[in-house]
């Protein structure tokens, strides 16, 4: 009896071994297979991986803006490693002024409506009142004045014509962004 | 045409109202009233004037690309002596010999001081070199030099809608819906709005 408890035990302490082992391989393959944080979003899940994936093709649309560089001697296109900054870093990056400045400008449902319109080509000042036809011309022109001190429209002088310019468009994307992940989670 | 044989008009003209010397939809070149004007003569004709009074020059140096706009509008006032290589009727309708009073207005003592000034930049923009090409007139374009805060020129050509702008830090080429433009922002390059933008990083 005494030695058949012993060989079941035996048997039994293999089984435990061959099973922990099993649990092991198996989590070691698994966290090979998929590095990384794993992070409970439970029913966010589309807005998590949205939102991830935007800031990938962000990252990846800046870095490829940072791979070309022209020089004195021509245009230089590659892929540079880019050392992630820290926060101290980060923040000392961080210009107050224009920052304020952008946002003072992007502060208001008009000036977004107008870079709304801008999105879609440069249009002249009685195109845009046509469309903002619920402010007057010269409410919509000092509008205009904050856009373009700002740097994110500017004026053709000899046509009259306004465009939305590169920071413009970001800003305006921005805006946007913000507004839709705001709004997807009822903020 | 041999830019080398040029000779200075022997009188100083002034205009006698607002006159547009280049104008197309991406902009314009005035001279204000009382503006001086001293013909450039090339083989016997005028091929040119150099002017010191007031003006005006607009030029939209702007790409509009998917990115966003890039450039900006060139807004000078014209207030220092320039040149222009070519001629139009239209302009000499507009002007009338000045007398010494409209020579004093801008810092001429006389007509020969403002003929020495303006030999001086015709000599300037030449620099020495044999300049030939056609002649020049509203059906062939137009050469504008504009001296610059860095002892050079700034010069504009012109000829119907194709223009080229140069600069120390510009250079804007245009040709109906075909735009190349380098800048501090950086190059851009536009065919009917298909851009290929490269950007500049500090």
């Amino acid at each position: 009896m005494t030695e058949e408890l012993k060989e079941e035990m035996k048997k039994l302490k293999e089984e435990i071994a061959n099973l922990r082992d099993k649990i092991e391989d198996s989590t070691e393959r698994k966290r090979k297979r998929e590095p990384g944080i794993y992070i409970d979003v439970g029913d966010r899940i589309n807005d998590y991986v949205t939102d991830v994936m935007e800031g990938v093709a962000e990252g990846i649309h800046g870095e490829l803006e940072k791979s070309i560089f022209i020089g004195p001697r021509g245009v230089k296109m590659g892929i540079f490693k880019h050392k992630k900054p820290s926060w101290e870093e980060h923040e000392k990056e961080i210009n107050f002024s224009r920052a304020s400045q952008v946002m003072s400008a992007l502060g208001h449902e008009y000036r977004l409506k107008i870079l709304h319109e801008l999105m879609r080509g440069g249009k002249y000042m009685n195109e845009l009142q046509e469309k903002l036809s619920e402010i007057t011309s010269s409410t919509l022109s000092s509008h205009l004045d904050v856009l373009e001190e700002a740097g994110l429209v500017v004026q053709e002088k000899a046509r009259g014509r306004y465009l939305i310019t590169i920071p413009g468009r970001s800003a305006y994307k921005m805006a946007k962004r913000v507004t839709k992940f705001l709004e997807r989670r009822n903020l | 045409m041999n830019w080398q044989d040029h000779k200075l008009g022997n009188t100083v003209y002034k205009a006698t109202k607002k006159t547009t010397l280049w104008t197309t939809e991406k902009g314009i070149l005035e001279i204000l009233e009382n503006t001086l004007a001293l013909p450039v003569n090339v083989d016997g004709i005028v091929a040119g004037y150099v002017f010191r009074g007031e003006g005006n020059l607009l030029l939209d140096t702007i790409v509009e690309t998917a990115e966003g706009a890039i450039g900006e509008s060139v807004d000078r006032k014209l207030n220092r002596l320039f040149l222009m290589l070519g001629t139009n009727d239209d302009l000499q309708k507009k002007l009338s010999p000045a007398i010494n009073d409209d020579l004093t207005r801008y810092g001429f003592e006389n007509q020969q001081e403002f003929e020495v000034k303006a030999q001086e930049l015709l000599a300037k923009f030449l620099d020495g070199k044999s300049h030939c090409s056609n002649n020049f007139n509203k059906k062939n374009g137009f050469i504008f030099a504009f001296s610059n805060d860095n002892n050079g020129f700034d010069i504009l050509v012109t000829k119907d809608h194709k223009l080229v702008f140069k600069t120390s830090s510009t250079v804007f080429v245009s040709n109906d819906d075909k735009v190349v433009l380098k800048g501090p922002q950086g190059v851009v390059v536009s065919n009917n709005g298909k851009s290929v933008v490269i950007r500049m990083y500090k």
